[in-house]
């Protein structure tokens, strides 16, 4: 009966098991991970240390300053009121890398627990549930967002409230769709014919192999959200000035574009990095937790 | 071999007028952790109408082998040498240009899965008469005319409206004849099926296989046929070759290789089945380990670490192909394999008698499941799936049912409806104590976020059984039994053997000293040899613990050998009840009688002697069931009264139920 040769079967590097435990050292040899941090990194590091950087206060003012174009001095060049760029976009960076993580994250638990009551519990929860993701669906979500701020008012927090909500439905579809084909597996049917309850189900069977993919939904609504925080800002919708998130500083910069193209534009490239770096990010999620999109 | 005897001598000159000529193929697979040499060297010749088999477990590169024939593999493989020589033009010379005129024209292929090797967006006509046109050169009209007539052969009925349908009208079965139809419609010199049956169920396989039997015959044209299958191999092949690691470790005609296996792997294969005629039941051989690694390079011969025979020359150079007899080679350093006495040393299992006094653990009484659908308009009466249609059973403690019957007959559903995963539309279950199930797919019955301690353990935490220390006893304990170390408790269920997986399975279902354990299908995904390892598990369980099984299974042999009461169903009723052994030396209902006749049997010359009148038909909607015999439509016995009245299951002897109005 134990002839059976005890063997470790080494082919087969790629299981999820061996990335369980090798998944942070996985993650850093991914070439699209790499490059997200290769950004993002320089980018976070500057931001955090900003207050010890050499350069102006993103509120403080030098009128004798006023629209200066990049320099040695000033990297970014200056704005109207003699403010420097760096220092005004590094803070802005600041605001847009809080809103897009706490988007993500927000959405993410949300979107986690009612997406599997609908997909385990289905009839009528699920129904309920899917029609008010339908309707929530139908609207553009920069759109959803502009209503949701006109209800809930401007200011950090119901930017957050309002771009994490209009996330939400995407989140409750795709968990729900996991649910839904994990939940006719085996393995929990054996767990039902020693009679394990529902939650015990649903924490140990079914949340634990719908991480990944909710991982790299979350890291697209993050840059999402960047992006949409900055055109709520853009609009005079979302971070009130003087505070300088990444969409006031574009604004300002607008009516000065062929004055001083800087404003505007230097800010709007940091946008695109961070939100190219984050795709990058999800990227590379989905490959190091699908052991079978290995190329 | 200095002088070539007159029959080798004769051999040889047929090898060179022979139609299909391999030497020395070569095919690698070049994956991003090294390269795997799937086909390692390949040389073998086939005759014009030849049948040949190639067989090998999952891995052996058989697959890759006849893909290579010609040049269907996807990226990243590739044939890296060798000369494919068909009818004197060596394929792997060709360009693709010039492949494709062989395609489908000279050589015809079919495939396993005949629900994906169809376009379903494309009808029948439209599938197979462009080809025709081309390989043949003949108007539109003429080829739709062929096309309808080689579906008139392979015995779709109304060929001529059904060439004008889709894929998706059809069942299976009916696919893998258009497949049939349209691999012979060119008029090939060979044809290459790769597992053409496997997906099919065992009476449409016997009409399958019965059917490329006699359309090849008629047309003379070869054949290479993939299968793991012996039994397949026994029916229907006249020469047989075994591929293992890439290599054929032995060739030869059908007959001789099943009489005189001499390459241990061949001889280690065909002790693995069970035998059909058993008076008393031996434990079957099990081959011990893992097939080598074919990234690695193999220094000597590729099965020494797991053949019993192996000696110090097996570790240092390849064996080459040798003659064995007439036309028969095998690449093996002793002439005799592992001899011929291995026989002896396979232990006798204890035959268990069932014994009347035995207490009954499980009592099925009159069990209805009826799946009710949707109605298009809702005063219509909602369609019903009647998957279970009123069956009665009984276990005793120790005793092993086998449920045998075709898919769709509602074997899995009974499964599910004992294991109250699915509530019963009527009828009453009565278990003493729990059931626990052992399931079909090992890749799917485990949490892969789970260690194998964890998985094991869940139901006693679940169930609140003792305490963390006792449980990790326990789960050590549970290893044991089913031949694991303690080792593996850290593992993952990915880091397991097909075969390995199944054993944790096992002690998971053990967990809780369940009364009854339900296995569904538990070695159907699973190579010969390691089912006959879950299948010697099994028995040892059985004999230790004294714990019922329920072995659900299409696989006849297995059901045979493993149970001692048997339950044939047939569209969700059980149609003939009895002692295993009584059941299959005497069949008394036409459907067992015609299951059996399907079977394939691996022994040459006893296939030859069955007759071979396979089950027409196939299975009818379980949506609207005929009033009468539910068999009737397919059976060759019967009569009005069959259509009319419905027979029940009445004792035919006191171990003995049998749902027919003619048995006796």
């Amino acid at each position: 009966m134990t002839q059976e040769a005890i063997v470790l079967p080494s082919r087969r590097p790629f299981d999820l098991a061996w990335l369980h435990q090798n998944g942070i050292v996985r993650a850093l040899g991914n070439r699209r991970i790499q490059l997200a941090l290769a950004i993002l990194g320089p980018i976070l590091f500057l931001t955090v240390f900003r207050p010890l950087l050499p350069i102006q206060g993103p509120l403080q003012t030098n009128l004798r300053e006023m629209m200066q174009p990049p320099s040695f001095q000033h990297l970014f060049g200056t704005d109207k009121m003699g403010r420097d760029l760096v220092s005004r976009t590094l803070a802005g960076v600041q605001i847009s890398v809080f809103v897009g993580f706490a988007v993500a994250a927000l959405a993410l638990v949300l979107g986690l627990v009612m997406g599997t009551l609908a997909g385990f519990f289905g009839g009528i929860i699920d129904r309920v549930m899917m029609t008010i993701t339908d309707i929530f669906l139908a609207f553009p979500s920069l759109l959803l967002a502009i209503g949701l701020v006109s209800v809930l008012g401007t200011g950090m927090v119901p930017v957050v409230l309002a771009i994490s909500l209009s996330d939400v439905p995407r989140f409750i579809r795709l968990q729900r769709s996991l649910v839904l084909s994990l939940r006719t597996r085996a393995y929990i049917d054996a767990a039902r014919t020693v009679k394990a309850s529902q939650l015990w189900l649903m924490t140990r069977h079914i949340i634990p192999n719908t991480v990944a993919p909710l991982l790299v939904a979350a890291s697209i609504a993050a840059a999402n959200a960047i992006l949409v925080e900055a055109g709520l800002s853009f609009l005079g919708l979302g971070i009130m000035p003087p505070a300088p998130s990444l969409g006031n500083l574009i604004r300002d910069g607008q009516s000065y574009l062929e004055q001083a193209w800087w404003i505007s534009t230097l800010p709007g490239a940091v946008i695109l990095l961070i939100a190219i770096s984050l795709h990058f990010l999800s990227d590379g999620i989905r490959q190091v937790l699908d052991p079978r999109s290995h190329k | 071999m200095n002088a070539l005897s007159p029959l080798e001598r004769k051999l040889a000159s047929a090898a060179q007028t022979s139609l299909l000529d391999v030497r020395d193929l070569h095919t690698h697979f070049l994956t991003d952790t090294g390269t795997v040499k799937a086909v390692n060297g390949v040389s073998f010749q086939i005759g014009r109408g030849e049948r040949v088999a190639i067989v090998g477990e999952s891995g052996s590169g058989k697959s890759a082998m006849a893909m290579s024939l010609l040049r269907l593999l996807a990226y990243p493989g590739k044939v890296v040498s060798g000369q494919i020589n068909l009818d004197g033009r060596d394929l792997n010379q060709m360009s693709e240009r010039q492949l494709n005129q062989i395609r489908g024209g000279e050589v015809g292929t079919i495939f396993q899965d005949p629900m994906s090797s169809l376009d379903p967006v494309m009808k029948i006509s439209n599938q197979m008469v462009p080809p025709i046109m081309r390989h043949l050169r003949i108007s539109r009209e003429k080829a739709l005319a062929e096309a309808i007539s080689w579906l008139d052969r392979v015995g779709i009925p109304d060929a001529a409206r059904r060439i004008d349908g889709y894929p998706f009208e059809m069942s299976g079965g009916m696919r893998q004849r258009v497949m049939i139809a349209m691999a012979l419609s060119c008029k090939p010199q060979l044809v290459i099926a790769d597992e053409p049956t496997t997906a099919l169920d065992v009476t449409i396989q016997a009409q399958i296989v019965e059917l490329l039997r006699e359309l090849t015959e008629e047309t003379g044209t070869a054949m290479i046929f993939i299968t793991h299958d012996l039994g397949l191999v026994a029916r229907f092949a006249h020469k047989v070759g075994v591929m293992y690691a890439g290599k054929l470790v032995e060739f030869g005609p059908v007959k001789d290789i099943f009489a005189h296996p001499s390459h241990p792997y061949t001889q280690s294969l065909l002790d693995t089945i069970p035998p059909v005629d058993q008076p008393e039941r031996r434990r079957l051989a099990q081959i011990p380990g893992f097939p080598p690694d074919m990234k690695v390079p193999v220094v000597g011969c590729a099965f020494k670490e797991r053949c019993a025979a192996a000696h110090k020359q097996c570790f240092e150079t390849a064996p080459k192909l040798s003659s064995r007899g007439p036309g028969h080679t095998a690449a093996c350093w002793r002439p005799e394999g592992l001899g011929t006495a291995r026989h002896l040393n396979a232990e006798l299992v204890p035959s268990m008698v069932s014994n009347t006094e035995d207490p009954v653990v499980v009592e099925i009484f009159n069990l209805h499941k009826h799946f009710v659908g949707r109605s298009v308009l809702p005063w219509r009466v909602p369609p019903t799936v009647r998957a279970v249609n009123g069956i009665s059973l009984s276990i005793r403690k120790g005793e092993t049912l086998g449920v045998v019957g075709e898919s769709g007959c509602g074997k899995s559903t009974v499964a599910r409806l004992l294991l109250g995963l699915d509530p019963a539309t009527s009828g009453d279950i009565y278990v003493e104590g729990m059931a626990q199930m052992v399931f079909q797919d090992p890749a799917s019955s485990f949490n892969p976020k789970m260690k194998l301690s964890d998985i094991i353990g869940e139901p006693l935490v679940v169930t609140g059984w003792g305490t963390r220390a006792e449980r990790g006893d326990r789960i050590r304990e549970l290893l044991t039994q089913v031949g694991l170390d303690e080792g593996y408790m850290q593992r993952y269920p990915s880091q397991l053997s097909g075969g390995q997986r199944q054993r944790v399975a096992i002690a998971r279902a053990l967990a809780l000293k369940p009364s009854v354990v339900v296995a569904d299908e538990p070695t159907s995904a699973l190579d010969v040899s390691v089912r006959a390892q879950i299948i010697n598990l099994m028995v040892d369980l059985k004999h230790q613990l004294r714990v019922s099984f329920v072995f659900i299974s299409h696989d006849l042999l297995t059901v045979s050998y493993i149970s001692d009461r048997i339950a044939v169903m047939y569209l969700g009723e059980v149609v003939e009840y009895g002692l295993t052994d009584e059941v299959f030396r005497n069949p008394t209902h036409p459907y067992t009688q015609a299951l059996i006749a399907a079977v394939p049997i691996p022994d040459p010359v006893a296939e030859e002697a069955r007759t071979k009148k396979p089950l027409s038909g196939e299975l009818p909607s379980p949506l609207n069931l005929p009033l009468g015999c539910a068999f009737a439509s397919r059976c060759p016995k019967a009569t009005d009264y069959c259509r009319a009245e419905k027979p029940a299951l009445r004792a035919l002897s006191p171990t003995r139920d049998t749902a027919c109005h003619y048995a006796n």
